[in-house]
């Protein structure tokens, strides 16, 4: 007999993950049981299973690094704070689902997917290796691939889903295969180790470096829509219910942009000439596609989709500073995106009435005339996602322009401020149908609390970080500091 | 030299059955070629004393997950006429970007650090060690979480294909279980006086 003695890791930096994985189950179970009347509950006990995991993670978030789970997890302030950004977004993603999935079947399994892929984006911005983030990564994938496709009947549902899974895949071999020439290479998995490895590598594996950053990186711009890995985006987008739309536009790209920061700064910081290079022109590519892509669209969400290309490619600057305002600055950006385009979300959510999707443009003609909070609401929004000042979306834009300056890149920010200009009138578009069109379809709004609740808390939440944003930028700040 | 020679017979059955996969026209034929490929992968670990390793993977893939590829294949009625439609307008430039990966790749490949010299032979493992027991030593103890998480996204995968397929008709008549039980024979039969 061979005796294996097990010692038992740390469990304690993994609460929230084990308390949210519990809870994904448990609902998956507990909604069969469920009278059909009381569907809705499962949507409460996930918006309170967001809610717990925020405050265990705030309750073990402490200034330094701890290692758990033999160097498989880690828990630092950076992390701490993307899984809060994380859970505000799952959490507005189920606060959007309750009226828009009420009558889809299988609601139950719906919210347990939600989870199920929090999990997965919580494990991708704790991951100190390789294995942590390509799990992590292919937990959130798969619950979005299935999201995504969720209302089956729908035929450009099932498009966007069999797309984006496809796509996905092909990305997801991308990383690996970049996995692998690092390994090859370094013979390590950690992140650190690899790092010091590449550091100290000789001439003769440039080549092999080389290589893998590049599939390694490409792999890494699939999942957040960085141009020209951004092909799934809009139809993904445009396909998936609405709710989804909005969750995937919040969360993935947390937790991508996590990872983004980690391997940069953890892994590949010896080849920084290179990939610098590399991640300039795929941003100025990026903001290309995404803000002159949007002028033609029609319909609003897959407006919003080249909108979150554009504003990941503006975000990128962070990256490509590669100092700690920089990526401080794709944190604010973040955080600040976060409120802005659920908000957005929101209002086109209220807009599905009878018969009609609400999405077209011309859908939100003469909305000021007949509901004028919900329009003064969008129009912040749109002000904000187009950066207007004073408003949270300028702070966010300003931070990360003001890094990538610094870090001597003055046209790289010229180039982002030209291409913000641009995104400027597609926005101001939307509210030149809200305020100055006549209606073309009547209005008629369900009224729901929480939705009102929710474009109201995300509307002040724009409006304060536009006036005050000293505060967040210091606690993304702080955030970072262990990183660099 | 034997060590060497069936190394290089695996490894090039491999690559012809990895070409054979993506070149032959019938898909039935690409998942046969599929399997051979394994089957030569499989040897490969057990050059590399990771006997349990490429028994999993005959056990696994070549016994139960092509099975499910061939099913799949064979109740899939492929269109190859469409499939092959726009090969011409995309060749050019799919071919480009395959052309220059190609010598990306090979010269990543043949760069010093992947030499005979830069990587040495790691040896045979002793004979009272037994990769079995050194798998199930560090499976469940360094490598817990993420067994655990690989666990989770199968159990995603599992509810995720349910609720894509899984159609409640209502049109379709099902069995009620409870009911059928729970019958009297007094419902069904009547007696009548002649």
């Amino acid at each position: 007999m061979t005796q294996v003695t097990f010692p038992l890791p740390d469990v304690i930096p993994l609460i929230p993950e084990m308390f949210v994985a519990v809870m994904a189950m448990a609902i998956l179970l507990w909604d069969l049981f469920l009278p059909k009347e009381r569907k809705q509950w499962s949507a409460y006990a996930a918006m309170a299973t967001c809610a717990v995991a925020a405050a265990l993670t705030l309750k073990l978030a402490s200034p330094d690094s701890v290692n758990a789970f033999y160097g498989f997890f880690i828990l630092d302030p950076f992390a701490s704070y993307a899984k809060l950004l994380i859970y505000a977004g799952t959490f507005f993603g189920i606060v959007l689902s309750l009226d828009y999935m009420k009558d889809e079947p299988n609601t139950g399994e719906y919210y347990s997917l939600m989870l199920f892929g929090t999990l997965g984006m919580m494990l991708m911005t704790s991951a100190p290796n390789f294995v942590t983030l390509y799990l992590g990564l292919e937990l959130m994938a798969l619950c979005t691939y299935v999201l995504v496709g969720y209302q089956r009947d729908v035929l450009r549902s099932s498009e966007a889903a069999l797309k984006y899974f496809i796509l996905g895949s092909l990305a997801s071999g991308f990383l690996l295969y970049g996995i692998s020439f690092i390994y090859g290479v370094t013979g390590t998995f950690d992140f650190a180790k690899a790092g010091i490895g590449i550091a100290h590598a000789g001439a003769d594996a440039h080549m092999a470096l080389m290589l893998g950053m590049v599939f390694l990186l490409a792999g890494m711009c699939f999942k957040v829509s960085i141009a020209p890995f951004h092909m799934w985006t809009p139809d993904a987008y445009e396909g998936a219910p609405t709710p989804i739309t909005a969750f995937m536009s919040i969360g993935p790209k947390v937790a991508g942009l996590v990872i983004f920061i980690r391997v940069l700064a953890d892994v590949l910081p010896a080849l920084q000439v290179d990939y610098t290079t590399i991640l300039t022109w795929l941003a100025v590519l990026t903001m290309a596609v995404g803000n002159l892509a949007a002028i033609a669209q029609r319909n609003i969400k897959r407006m919003l989709a080249y909108s979150t290309i554009g504003h990941i490619g503006f975000a990128m600057l962070g990256l490509i500073a590669a100092n700690a305002d920089g990526y401080a600055g794709v944190l604010v950006y973040l955080t600040v995106y976060l409120f802005m385009n659920m908000g957005a979300f929101a209002i086109i959510i209220l807009m599905r009435r009878e018969g009609i999707q609400g999405e077209l443009l011309d859908d939100f003609a003469g909305l000021s005339r007949v509901r004028p909070g919900y329009a003064l609401a969008m129009g912040l929004f749109l002000f904000s996602l187009a950066g207007i000042p004073f408003l949270g979306g300028f702070w966010a834009k300003y931070v990360v322009f003001i890094a990538v300056v610094e870090a001597g890149h003055l046209y790289l920010a010229l180039t982002a401020l030209l291409f913000s200009a641009v995104g400027a009138f597609y926005y101001l578009r939307v509210i030149k149908y809200i305020y100055f069109d006549e209606e073309r379809v009547a209005f008629d709004f369900a009224e729901s609390r929480l939705m009102q609740a929710t474009v109201a808390v995300t509307a002040i939440a724009v409006v304060a970080l536009g006036l005050f944003p000293g505060p967040m930028i210091d606690i993304c700040k702080a955030a970072i500091s262990n990183i660099i | 030299m034997l060590e060497l020679g069936f190394f290089y017979m695996f490894a090039g059955l491999a690559v012809m059955a990895a070409l054979g996969v993506v070149m032959s026209r019938n898909t039935v034929h690409s998942v046969m070629f599929l399997i051979f490929c394994f089957f030569n992968a499989a040897g490969l670990f057990f050059l590399l004393d990771a006997e349990f390793i490429g028994i999993l993977l005959i056990l696994i893939y070549v016994g139960a997950v092509m099975v499910l590829f061939m099913f799949v294949v064979m109740m899939l009625e492929v269109n190859f006429a469409g499939l092959r439609e726009g090969f011409l307008r995309y060749l050019p430039i799919g071919g480009m970007i395959a052309l220059v990966l190609f010598i990306e790749i090979v010269a990543a490949g043949s760069s010093g650090i992947f030499s005979p010299e830069g990587m040495p032979d790691p040896g045979h493992a002793a004979q009272h060690v037994n990769n079995t027991v050194e798998i199930g030593k560090v499976l469940y103890t360094r490598y817990l979480l993420g067994f655990e998480v690989a666990a989770i996204i199968l159990l995603v995968a599992l509810i995720g294909s349910v609720v894509l397929t899984l159609r409640v008709r209502k049109d379709a008549k099902y069995q009620n279980i409870s009911r059928q039980v729970n019958v009297d024979p007094a419902d069904r039969l009547r007696k009548v006086k002649m």
